[in-house]
């Protein structure tokens, strides 16, 4: 899983997938398909994953496998670009994935907001498992460190009937990848930059045809104090050490069957820094265990994949960093997944699953409290021609504590010519309340009910050898939306009032020329976001109307060059619309060079090259320029 | 010498002349800001300052007054403000900090900060000494304390401990009325200091959480205990106290158990408080609640003042965009204007 990994064409594929690929007669060998999958698992860059073969695909990426997906965009990030990232997740997919984030200060609460839903409409998930909090049902990006990971899957658009609540503006998975191939690697990542900030992650992998063991372990420390510009004041109370321990074992058992079991281990301990009106002293420690163990069993037509997990988290926040008092709540999750894949014929075949979760909570804010949920889903996958797919889906839900509702969704994929394709999909989605919703003390509201979503979307994109290039338009609409309303000055409640909808636009454009030596890389993408309060007719604060991204690489032998350049529009930061952040523009370089047979690499870059003032989340400054060296090392 | 440096040297003598007996007939304006009102507007919760609104006698609103003026922010959650003497002081709570500007034009003096305030809540003044009442950390029961300033220079010169969570607070008699309404918990005294000594000479049970403060033309002070909400599990009802500052006996009226009023304000000798979204008129003297609210005046208020036969009321509206301030007609309860602040204003301030 080196830099340069298999770059897999459809000209080296085994000829019962390239006929699989382009609609071929002869049926495959699901057996001899799981070796060559996990032999050369390794997508390399953008825009490959079409060139994978369906049902490898479906092993690997379960319900986020474009197959599922076909009339959605998922974006595939793989080891090769995250191998070389010494970066929190959020600030990753910031630079790569054109996704907007809430930044509460450098390294603080980190929240996303896709397609101008809040932060709980995005679904996280860790090996096809939802990790979002239960207790406030989202996921701080700044407390996972990206290079823990082998992959990322982003897929966008309303996904709740494939993966559950929550997955409203998109979802995103974050997996470990296995292979039973002979190896045996060490890797060792060292980083120091500005403002005292040491990064560092080591990796070790063993494996062979019948058994994989991974471990990595990553600890990241900073002192954060950078000068808020233009004051006298610097970013206090804003240090940070992070560490984390993550481990993926693997058992070949026979070809038809593997077990994993993935386990990762999460400490971040922040102080909460200053704001530039109001010093901290303040703390927040947050504690993640997650164990998963997976058991696929592949047939000649189908796939059976169970999953159980246990996933517990913990905060422990201190008002006064110096007193020992603290407000500590968690929360415990048992979450099982069977999902079953049957195979008609080539063209035919039905995906199904159950998941089933018992959760429970407590701490200083929750009484022990106990939830049950079970959910069912199918989806029903059908080429009817060549270049026509299409998938039909629905899930229902029961939960102890409140109705699930039942949704359905359909999506459609048309290639009218051979690089041309138009995508389109509908499905409702739903969002059911967390524990802090339903039971914080004070104010909890035990009566809530789920909120609701339906969206569209249609697109058309394009690709050839060098080139491609994506147009998205969607809509969006919710209703019964959660939000802490005062009933009191200083009494709130959660309440189902909100009604919010919206429409947007992506678009992206992907090319790359590789000429001798030389290689040329380009990306960039942009979105147009309206998010609407549908009860006063204004825009959502901190979602903006414009975001863009792009990265311009080069790459000559053993010489790296990024230019990475970043748009965020202005975002409204009252609801009235009537005061905003400023738009802001954020240019990053990086420069590598690789010595010793390319096993060493030592990197550079410049943050904020233009040193440009400007804050994520109101009268929180963000760092100017900053500077971070880089070493890699590889032992094979 | 020329006529026509006479005649200039004249002109300027004539014209100098007239500014000087122009200057001594007109009482020249001491600031932008001295007539009218303010609303102090606590701001944005986590993230951001509060801002100060001036309403002019003409009616003229200038919203951010003092940033205009000095060009900086006032600092997160300006929680209250206060006129004694030539200066106003801003009470910012989350900034942990007093600021002194003139009442007049707004310019800022100086900034008291330290030690001695921490999480401050209110301010009163009498005799070049100014009281803030300060919460401490407020998970801390027992690091609440009143701050005493020296006005003339600004500077901190005692602490005095006081019981959980001060904040409204009143001078009468020389002493100091502290309002004990428990800041992230619920308590239920008023502490008594004697200025002499800066000492706690008496603490009094009233009802639970004491919110408000005032005095009548008889020097009766009354303190409004909205009681234990119900959320707390321990609800109780909402109590007007009357002390008597003579012999500091405690008479009540109670309200019914799930009622918590809020927001006292005294004018004419008549008392006012907003109670389940209506406002209420009891004469001082009345022996008994009143039965039925002013009518016409409705909504869930974030403060309340009455003055000129005005009431005054702010409005946070959601608390994440700003709030209004809207005066009623106090004797027809009739709506007379709606006038924009900033976020969640807190208080109204008469110059």
């Amino acid at each position: 899983m080196g830099r340069q990994s298999s770059r897999r064409k459809p000209g080296n594929l085994p000829i019962f997938l390239i006929l699989n690929i382009f609609g071929g007669k002869m049926f495959f060998d699901m057996r001899k398909l799981v070796l060559i999958l996990f032999l050369s698992v390794s997508i390399a860059g953008f825009s490959q994953y079409d060139s994978l073969n369906k049902l490898d695909e479906i092993v690997l990426y379960g319900n986020f496998s474009p197959e599922f997906n076909t009339g959605y965009t998922v974006e595939i990030i793989t080891d090769t670009i995250i191998n070389n990232e010494i970066n929190s997740l959020g600030n990753f997919l910031q630079k790569n994935a054109n996704l907007y984030f809430k930044q509460n200060g450098n390294g603080m609460v980190s929240s996303i907001s896709l397609r101008g839903t809040s932060a709980s409409h995005t679904g996280v998930f860790w090996n096809g498992i939802p990790v979002n909090s239960s207790l406030n049902g989202q996921t701080d990006f700044n407390t996972l460190p990206i290079n823990s990971f082998d992959g990322i899957e982003i897929r966008k658009g309303g996904g709740s009937v494939l993966f559950g609540s929550g997955s409203i503006g998109g979802a995103i998975n974050l997996s470990d990848k296995v292979l039973f191939q002979q190896k045996a690697k060490a890797m060792i990542l060292l980083g120091g930059g500005s403002f005292k900030t040491f990064k560092s992650n080591i990796q070790g992998i063993v494996s062979n045809e019948k058994y994989f063991v991974k471990i990595s372990l990553n600890a990241i420390s900073s002192e954060n104090d950078y000068p808020f510009k233009d004051t006298n004041l610097i970013n206090e109370n804003g240090q940070f050490k992070n560490y984390g321990i993550h481990s993926t074992l693997g058992w070949n058992f026979d070809d038809k069957n593997h077990i994993v079991l993935h386990t990762s281990f999460m400490n971040t301990d922040r102080n909460t820094s200053r704001t530039l009106t109001a010093a901290s002293n303040s703390k927040l420690i947050n504690k993640n265990n997650r164990f998963l163990f997976t058991w696929k069993n592949i047939g000649t037509q189908y796939i059976s994949d169970l999953r159980l997990a246990y996933l517990s988290e913990e905060y422990n926040y201190y008002f006064d960093k110096d007193l020992l008092n603290s407000s500590q709540n968690r929360s415990q999750n048992l979450f099982s997944k069977y999902s079953f894949n049957y195979f008609f014929n080539k063209n035919i075949s039905l995906n199904t699953g159950v998941d089933y979760t018992y959760s429970i909570g407590q701490g200083s804010n929750i009484s022990n409290i106990s939830q049950n949920d079970i959910e069912v889903y199918a989806l029903l996958h059908h080429r009817v021609f060549s270049n026509l797919v299409y998938n039909v889906s629905a899930r229902k839900g029961f939960s102890s504590n409140f109705e699930i509702p039942f949704i359905y969704a359909a999506d459609l994929n048309f290639k009218i010519i051979n690089n041309f394709k138009v995508k389109a999909n509908y499905s409702t989605n739903y969002r059911t309340p967390t524990f802090n919703d339903l039971y914080w003390e004070p104010g909890g509201n035990p009566d809530l009910k789920s909120e609701k979503n339906s969206s569209a979307e249609i697109g058309v994109d394009f690709q050839n050898k060098n080139a491609k290039f994506d147009l998205t338009t969607f809509w969006i609409k919710s209703d019964n939306l959660i939000q802490w309303v005062p009933v009191t000055a200083d009494f709130w409640q959660p309440k189902n009032v909100q009604k919010t909808s919206g429409y947007g636009l992506e678009f992206s454009i992907k090319y790359k020329k590789i000429i001798d030596d030389h290689n040329f890389q380009f990306q960039a993408q942009y979105a147009y976001t309206v998010s609407n309060d549908d009860s006063i007719d204004k825009q959502l604060i901190y979602v903006p109307y414009n975001k863009a991204n792009s990265n311009v690489s080069y790459n000559y032998k053993r010489t790296y060059f990024n230019y990475n350049l970043q748009y965020t529009g202005k975002v409204f930061t009252t609801s009235s619309n009537s005061q905003s952040i400023e738009d802001y523009w954020l240019s990053n370089v990086e420069i590598s060079q690789n010595f010793l047979k390319n096993d060493l690499k030592i990197g550079f870059r410049i943050n904020n090259l233009f040193d440009e003032n400007y804050q994520s989340v109101a009268y929180r400054p963000m760092p100017g320029r900053n500077f971070e060296l880089n070493i890699n090392y590889k032992i094979d | 010498m020329n006529l026509l440096k006479i005649t200039a040297s004249l002109f300027t003598f004539l014209l100098f002349f007239a500014s000087c007996s122009e200057d001594d007939q007109l009482d020249l304006p001491k600031g932008n800001y001295e007539k009218g009102y303010f609303i102090s507007n606590e701001g944005p919760f986590n993230n951001g300052s509060g801002t100060i609104t001036h309403v002019g006698e003409d009616g003229v609103v200038s919203q951010n007054i003092y940033k205009t003026v000095n060009n900086e922010d006032l600092g997160n959650i300006v929680q209250f403000m206060a006129l004694e003497g030539e200066n106003v002081y801003i009470v910012v709570n989350n900034s942990h900090k007093i600021i002194v500007a003139n009442r007049f034009t707004m310019k800022k003096i100086t900034t008291i900060s330290g030690n001695g305030i921490n999480n401050p809540r209110y301010f009163v003044a009498e005799n070049d000494r100014g009281y803030v009442s300060n919460w401490g950390d407020p998970l801390n029961p027992n690091d609440d304390f009143i701050t005493i300033i020296n006005l003339r220079t600004n500077e901190i010169i005692d602490t005095v401990s006081v019981g959980e969570g001060p904040e409204d607070m009143l001078i009468i008699n020389n002493n100091l009325y502290v309002n004990l309404q428990g800041g992230w918990n619920q308590n239920n005294k008023v502490e008594i200091i004697e200025l002499q000594f800066n000492t706690v000479s008496k603490t009094l049970i009233v009802g639970d959480v004491p919110n408000s403060i005032v005095a009548d033309n008889k020097g009766d002070v009354w303190v409004l205990c909205g009681g234990k909400p119900n959320w707390t599990g321990f609800e109780s009802n909402g109590k007007l106290a009357k002390i008597s500052t003579s012999n500091h006996i405690v008479e009540f009226l109670d309200f019914d158990l799930h009622e918590h009023p809020e927001y006292l304000s005294i004018y004419l000798d008549n008392l006012y408080y907003n109670l389940n979204g209506k406002v209420y008129e009891m004469a001082a003297q009345s022996s008994s609640l009143p039965n039925s609210p002013i009518e016409g005046i409705n909504g869930f208020f974030y403060s309340l003042k009455a003055n000129n036969g005005i009431l005054y009321a702010t409005d946070a509206k959601d608390f994440q965009s700003e709030g209004a301030l809207n005066l009623y007609n106090l004797s027809s309860g009739a709506l007379l204007e709606t006038i924009e602040t900033g976020i969640l204003p807190g208080a109204v301030i008469f110059q």
